[in-house]
C-alpha cells in the first residue's frame, strides 16, 4: 500500500503537483495543516481519540503510569547514556503498573460506558502520556501500552525539555507526575496537578466505578482557612469559619477537575443512570459537619458542584475512612495525610499548593521517584 | 545561465561527505532596493544558518578532521537579488556566515544550480520553488516563517506516511530523502544525549501510537535515532509545532 503525500495532506496541497519528496506547503506558515481530514485518521478498528477541547484530558508521566524504579536507579547511578542503553535492551519487557494505572483503567471503563450511551459524543476522558523521557524509550513505552491494552494514542516525549507547554497545548485538565517540581510548575500555570508516589501496599479498587476523593482546603478550596488555622490555631479557625459561613471560599487547584467529573456524571443522570453511575466523587475533610463544614458545603452548592459523599472527619485520621471508600485516587495538600493514606493502601496524590507546603519540610517524606 | 562563486573565506567541504544544504538568499538577507545602505537586514533563515554553523563547530570539536559537515550554498535566482550579488557576498562576510558557495541563476534554471551543486536539501520560503525543486528530484523543505529562536538545530520529521515496499522501485527523490535522513542520523550519533547541538524530532499527526512506534523503529533501522517523539492522533498541530520550534519541517515517507 503506497501513500501519496498529496493524500496525506488532503485538502491542503491539491492544487500543487508535488513530487513525493517535496514539502510544498503553506507559505511559511504551518497553521493551515490543521485542516487535515479528521475522518481519515487511520484508526479503523479502534475508536477515534476526541478533540482536546471536547475531552477531559488527563496527562500522566511514564513514572506514575508504570513502575520504573529499576530504570531510575540505573539513571541515577550510571547516567543517561547507560539508562537509555538499558531501556533499549529491555525494550520487549513491558513495565509493570504504577500508582496511576488503576485510575487510568477506571477512566477507560467510564469511557466505554459513555460511548455506549453517547456514541457520537467527544465528551470523554483522553489520556495522554507526557514524559520528559527520551524518544529512545518510546518503543518500550509503546510496547508496554500495547501489553496492558491501554487506550493511549497521544503522547509527548520531550527528550528532557519541560513538558509544561505541552500540557497547555493539550488543554490538560489534570496532570499526574512523580516529579514535584513539574507538578508545582503546572499548578502555577493554572493546571490541576498532583504528585504521585509508588507504594508497596495497594488495596484493590473497583474496575467498574471510578472513585475520586478530594481533600477540601487547599485542594478544592483555596488555602485561606488553613492559613488562619496555621497562624492562629483551631479556635480562631472555627470563629472565622462561623463568621464567614455565607461567604464563599475561593477555589482551589482541583476545583476544575471536580467540575469536569460532574459534567460527565450528569450525562449518566440524563440517561437515568444515577444509581448506576460509573463515577463517584468524595470530599474527605478534617472540617466538622456541624460547624466549619457548612461553609464548605455552601460553597460547593453555590458553585453548582455536586459531590456524592462528603465525609467530615472533625480532625480524625483519614486513612481508615479512605480504606473504606477505596478511591482510585485521593488528592490532599498535606504529605502527612498522603502518607497516612498510603500506609493503608490508598493511592494518594499530593497537591503541593498553599500554606501547608511550608510545613511539609518537617515531615519525613520518602519520595520514591 | 548558472554561475557559481566560491567563498574564499571559507574552507570548502569534502564533496562526497558533506551534507549540502541550499538556501535561497532571499530567505537569508533582506536587501532593500536602496543602494546607499550596504548592510542588509537578516531574513528568516538566518538563525537556521547560525544553527547549522554551530553543529559544524561542535562536529569539528569532537573530531578536527571531521568530513561529515553541513555545506551551505546560497541560491540567488530572482533578478532583483542578482543585482545585489556583491552585497550578498559582502553581507555574508559581515555576518561571518559559513557559506561556501554562491549560485546565481535565472528563475527558470535555479533547479539546475541545485543539481549542479549536488544539493541534499533545498530550503526556501516559497512553496512553488519547493515544488519545482522536488519535481527535479531535489529533497526540499519549507522554512519556518516565524523565526526559530533555539540555538540548537531542531529538525522535525513528520512520520505519518509509511510506505511498504512496493513493486515500484524507489524514485530518485525518495532516495535523496532517505540519504539525507541517514546523514543527519550519523551526525546526531557524533554527540551524546545531553548538550547536542542538533535534535531530531518525530511528529506523527494522524494514526495512533502504532504509527509513531513503527516510524521510530523504521528510522532506527536506518541509523536515525530520534530525541523527541510526539503522537498527535488527530489533535491540532499548530499548538505543538509552535512549542517544537523547528527550523524546518520535513515530510517524507519511509520504506520498510
Amino acid at each position: 500500500m503506497s501513500l501519496d503525500p498529496v493524500q496525506v495532506m488532503s485538502g491542503q496541497v491539491k492544487e500543487l503537483k508535488v513530487g513525493p519528496s517535496s514539502n510544498g506547503d503553506s507559505r511559511g506558515s504551518w497553521e493551515e495543516k490543521e485542516e487535515i481530514d479528521q475522518d481519515n485518521v487511520g484508526l479503523t478498528t479502534k475508536p477515534k481519540p476526541p478533540k482536546p477541547e471536547n475531552a477531559v484530558t488527563v496527562a500522566v508521566s511514564s513514572r506514575v503510569l508504570f513502575r520504573t524504579e529499576r530504570e531510575q536507579k540505573v539513571f541515577e547511578q550510571d547516567g543517561v547514556e547507560e539508562y537509555l542503553r538499558f531501556q533499549i535492551e529491555h525494550e520487549n519487557e513491558p513495565f509493570t503498573p504504577g500508582p496511576a494505572f488503576p485510575f487510568v483503567k477506571a477512566l477507560e471503563a467510564v469511557n466505554c460506558r459513555l460511548r455506549e450511551l453517547y456514541p457520537q459524543s467527544e465528551e470523554l476522558f483522553d489520556i495522554v502520556l507526557v514524559t520528559y523521557n527520551h524518544a529512545h524509550v518510546g518503543i518500550r513505552l509503546i510496547n508496554t501500552i500495547n501489553h496492558h491494552n491501554l487506550f493511549i494514542e497521544r503522547f509527548c516525549m520531550t527528550g528532557g525539555s519541560s513538558p509544561i507547554g505541552y500540557l497547555k497545548a493539550w488543554q490538560t485538565n489534570l496532570y499526574l507526575s512523580a516529579d514535584a517540581d513539574k507538578v508545582r510548575e503546572a499548578l502555577s500555570e493554572g493546571i490541576a496537578a498532583a504528585t504521585m508516589f509508588t507504594s508497596e501496599k495497594v488495596t484493590e479498587v473497583s474496575e467498574s466505578q471510578l472513585r475520586v476523593a478530594f481533600d477540601g482546603d487547599a485542594v478544592l478550596f483555596s488555602d485561606e482557612s488553613e492559613r488562619i488555622f496555621k497562624a492562629h490555631g483551631l479556635d480562631k479557625f472555627f470563629e472565622h469559619e462561623r463568621d464567614n459561613e455565607d461567604t464563599l471560599l475561593d477555589h482551589g487547584p482541583l476545583k476544575g477537575f471536580l467540575e469536569a467529573l460532574g459534567k460527565l456524571q450528569k450525562k449518566f443522570y440524563a440517561k437515568g443512570q444515577r444509581l448506576d453511575c460509573p463515577i463517584r466523587t468524595y470530599l474527605v475533610t478534617a472540617r466538622s459537619a456541624a460547624s466549619s463544614g457548612i461553609r464548605a458545603l455552601k460553597t460547593l452548592r453555590a458553585w453548582g458542584l455536586e459531590i456524592d459523599e462528603a465525609l467530615f472527619l472533625a480532625g480524625a485520621p483519614k486513612g481508615p475512612m479512605l480504606e473504606k471508600i477505596r478511591p482510585h485516587i485521593y488528592f490532599d495538600d498535606q504529605m502527612f495525610h498522603v502518607e497516612g493514606a498510603a500506609e493503608m493502601g490508598t493511592v494518594a496524590a499530593h497537591v503541593p499548593y498553599g500554606i501547608a507546603q511550608k510545613h511539609n519540610a518537617k515531615q519525613n517524606i520518602s519520595v520514591r521517584k | 545561465m548558472v554561475s557559481t562563486i566560491q567563498n574564499t573565506d571559507v574552507k570548502q567541504k569534502e564533496a562526497d561527505r558533506a551534507v549540502v544544504v541550499a538556501v535561497t538568499s532571499r530567505a537569508v538577507f533582506d536587501c532593500g532596493a536602496d543602494d546607499g545602505d550596504e548592510v542588509c537586514e537578516v531574513g528568516v533563515a538566518f538563525p537556521l544558518l547560525q544553527a547549522l554553523q554551530r553543529v559544524n563547530e561542535r562536529l569539528l570539536e569532537e573530531n578536527p578532521s571531521e568530513s561529515l559537515l553541513f555545506d551551505v550554498v546560497l541560491i540567488t535566482s530572482d533578478s532583483q537579488q542578482q543585482q545585489q550579488s556583491s552585497r550578498i557576498i559582502s553581507n555574508t562576510r559581515h555576518h561571518g556566515l559559513e557559506i561556501s558557495r554562491f549560485c546565481f541563476s535565472s528563475e527558470e534554471d535555479f533547479t539546475e544550480s541545485l543539481l549542479k551543486n549536488n544539493v541534499h536539501l533545498f530550503l526556501t520560503t516559497d512553496r512553488d520553488e519547493a515544488a519545482q525543486a522536488s519535481q527535479k528530484g531535489v529533497f526540499s523543505a519549507l522554512l519556518n516563517g516565524k523565526v526559530a529562536s533555539s540555538e540548537q538545530l531542531r529538525v522535525v520529521f513528520c512520520g505519518d506516511a509509511v510506505i511498504r515496499t512496493d513493486t515500484e522501485p524507489p524514485s530518485a527523490s525518495q532516495d535523496a530523502a532517505q540519504s539525507f535522513w541517514a546523514q543527519l542520523g550519523e551526525m546526531r550519533r557524533r554527540f551524546g544525549m545531553l548538550d547536542s547541538p542538533l535534535s531530531l524530532v518525530l511528529l506523527t499527526s494522524r494514526g495512533g501510537r502504532e504509527s509513531c512506534g513503527t516510524a521510530l523503529q523504521t528510522l532506527r533501522s536506518r541509523g536515525v535515532n530520534m530525541d523527541e517523539a510526539y503522537s498527535l492522533a488527530g489533535a491540532p498541530q499548530s499548538p505543538i509545532l509552535s512549542l517544537l520550534r523547528p527550523h524546518f519541517l520535513l515530510i517524507n515517507h519511509l520504506q520498510d
